[in-house]
């Protein structure tokens, strides 16, 4: 999250303050939490290929835009009509795939990570973590997923909680009762893990 | 509440602050790219005008928002209110067409006069400028929506205020995490 966290890895992590009472806030502060404890306490390492896709067809869309007025600045109204309806249906139609990769494609999910085995024997283990809260409940639903790199099994875990198990009275993110709820949910994988 | 939102803006990292920005240039662009849309749609390029002088009182008042096509199609004929730009200026008049002379390979000249004035608008025209050709045509008045507009004109005549609106919008989508 922080610079300063991952520089140095014996001071105690940044203090995270939200305004309780804002439910957006809240969910992004309890999801920067648990990336916090699953990438700088585990070292995982995040894995940027999701956020990546979405920034480039928000990119792309806006540079379709920008084209459009340049275009039709340079060349005013009735010369520039088949331009402007290329770019017209090309930005609607990024904006439709769009919406249909956040809704189909990330679901929620705030965090994609690879955990390599320290020995180099077996191959990464791919771990998602995703998120959801409703508008006007309190209740934070946190689900981990973990796909294993050699039998490309899958198994998945989750924590329903209300958030204020996890914010005090003052707004401040208390990152250890984060951090004992992941690591339950890290641990019940990783058993399964062995397991199989 | 000032210092939370700035709060969650430094605990961004570096692509959390670049989709911010997109989101910004998002809104920005779907506005822009919903006008342009507009503007093909209609054939006209303005589609939408404000009423700014009470020239065309009591059909329409200082404020009321138009709604315009410029179809080719379209004749001009007496009667109809349209809305037209003078060579050389940019602000665009809304009035009635009062005389229409019709050539036979097509072109057109006509006189306009606003409902309100009391003289033809041979006045604004440009000098030596007797009659007006579809060339200066933005649009013909296809709907309007009352008062609405009064917006617009207030955010020309106090500049202040609109640069202030516009950078409240544009700090409050930059900071705000979806």
């Amino acid at each position: 999250m922080s610079k300063s966290n991952e520089k140095m890895a014996d001071e105690k992590p940044e203090v995270i303050k939200v305004n309780k009472w804002d439910a957006s806030v809240v969910k992004n502060a309890l999801d920067d939490g648990v990336k916090e404890m699953l990438i700088s306490k585990r070292g995982f390492e995040e894995d940027y290929t999701l956020i990546d896709r979405r920034l480039w067809i928000c990119s792309i869309a806006v540079g379709v835009a920008m084209f459009a007025l340049v275009w039709d600045y340079l060349h005013p109204f009735p010369a520039s009509r088949p331009i402007l309806i290329g770019c017209v249906g090309g930005y609607f139609f990024l904006m439709g795939v769009l919406t249909l990769y956040t809704t189909y494609f990330e679901k929620g999910t705030f965090l994609v990570a690879q955990e390599r085995d320290p020995a180099g024997l077996d191959s990464a283990c791919r771990w998602e973590a995703s998120s959801h809260m409703e508008k006007f409940d309190d209740m934070y639903q946190l689900v981990l997923t973990v796909c294993d790199g050699e039998n490309q099994k899958s198994r998945t875990d989750s924590f329903n909680r209300s958030c204020g198990e996890f914010i005090d009275e003052n707004g401040v993110v208390c990152l250890d009762l984060v951090d004992s709820a992941v690591d339950k949910l890290v641990r019940s994988l990783e058993s399964g893990k062995k397991d199989s | 509440m000032m210092n939370s939102m700035f709060d969650d803006l430094k605990r961004m990292d570096k692509r959390q602050v670049l989709y911010q920005v997109l989101s910004f240039g998002m809104i920005v662009s779907s506005a822009l790219m919903i006008w342009k849309g507009l503007m093909v749609g209609t054939g006209s390029e303005s589609p939408i005008v404000v009423v700014l002088s009470g020239s065309m009182e009591p059909a329409f008042h200082r404020g009321d928002l138009l709604f315009l096509t410029n179809y080719e199609q379209e004749d001009i004929r007496v009667g109809e209110i349209v809305v037209f730009k003078v060579e050389g200026r940019d602000i665009p008049i809304v009035h009635r067409v009062l005389k229409v002379h019709e050539q036979d390979d097509g072109s057109i000249k006509f006189l306009t006069k606003g409902d309100n004035n009391s003289v033809d608008d041979r006045g604004l025209y440009a000098p030596g400028q007797n009659w007006l050709a579809k060339k200066d045509v933005v649009g013909r008045a296809r709907g309007f929506l009352p008062y609405v507009g009064i917006v617009t004109i207030l955010m020309n005549e106090y500049p202040k205020f609109k640069y202030c609106v516009l950078a409240c919008l544009g700090i409050y989508v930059l900071i705000h995490r979806e």
